[in-house]
């Protein structure tokens, strides 16, 4: 048996839990857009390290941000 | 009574008096059986994130207001085979919404929008401040000028 690689992660805190000011709202584009990558993708929990709560309530922020136009489905515009 | 807001777009190209109509034609559809408008709020062109309909640009249009389902039903059917709206999404905020909370919510959205008058009201306020200092200042000077 190999020695168990250790991983060192810090304990990654929700953004959202912690500052209480950001609220999701679809209609906030510029705020949603530091929560998607270029490519349009949701950032997942497992790099944001947000909670199961928030991440719920990005994603629905995000989907109906996508439904209207404010946000692409992919990519930063067409191509 | 139920509280809603919508958010729609319309086609960019038809003109001012276009956008009106239709505006009007949904807030009488909405106002409809007590229904009541809490805040209406014009957005404006504003570019999409990618093509509808062949056009990349869109008058925004949200509105926040409690009516009847049966009227939203309505307004969606109306927005369905009107050709000059591009998008909505209606959402459901509230399950409940009194003639009192209507009222209320008016004034807080009033308020709101005078607060930012309120800041700049402030921002002048320092500036007086600053000019006062400044006052002051030349007069120390001009003081220690007579005493050369």
């Amino acid at each position: 048996m190999p020695p168990r690689k250790r991983i060192f992660s810090r304990r990654k805190v929700c953004r959202f839990c912690t500052d209480q000011d950001i609220v999701m709202d679809y209609r906030d584009a510029k705020t949603l857009k530091m929560f998607i990558t270029e490519r349009g993708k949701i950032i997942p929990r497992r790099i944001y390290g947000t909670c199961a709560k928030h991440q719920r309530q990005l994603t629905e922020a995000v989907k109906r941000a996508r439904h209207l136009a404010l946000i692409p489905y992919s990519g930063p515009s067409h191509g | 009574m139920r509280r809603y807001e919508t958010t729609y777009i319309i086609r960019p190209n038809i003109g001012e008096e276009q956008f009106t109509e239709v505006i009007e034609r949904t807030n009488d559809i909405i106002n409809n059986d007590n229904g009541a408008i809490i805040n209406l709020d014009r957005w404006g062109m504003k570019k999409l994130a990618y093509e509808i309909k062949k056009e990349v640009q869109g008058y925004y249009v949200h509105v926040d207001y409690a009516t009847q389902s049966t009227n939203v039903d309505e307004m969606e059917r109306i927005f369905r085979i009107d050709d000059r709206i591009l998008r909505y999404l209606t959402i459901k905020t509230a399950k409940d919404i009194d003639q009192e909370t209507i009222e209320s919510e008016k004034e807080r959205i009033i308020e709101l929008a005078n607060a930012p008058t309120a800041e700049e009201a402030e921002a002048e306020a320092e500036d007086n401040n600053e000019n006062t200092d400044n006052s002051d200042e030349v007069a120390t000077e001009e003081v220690a000028n007579d005493e050369e």
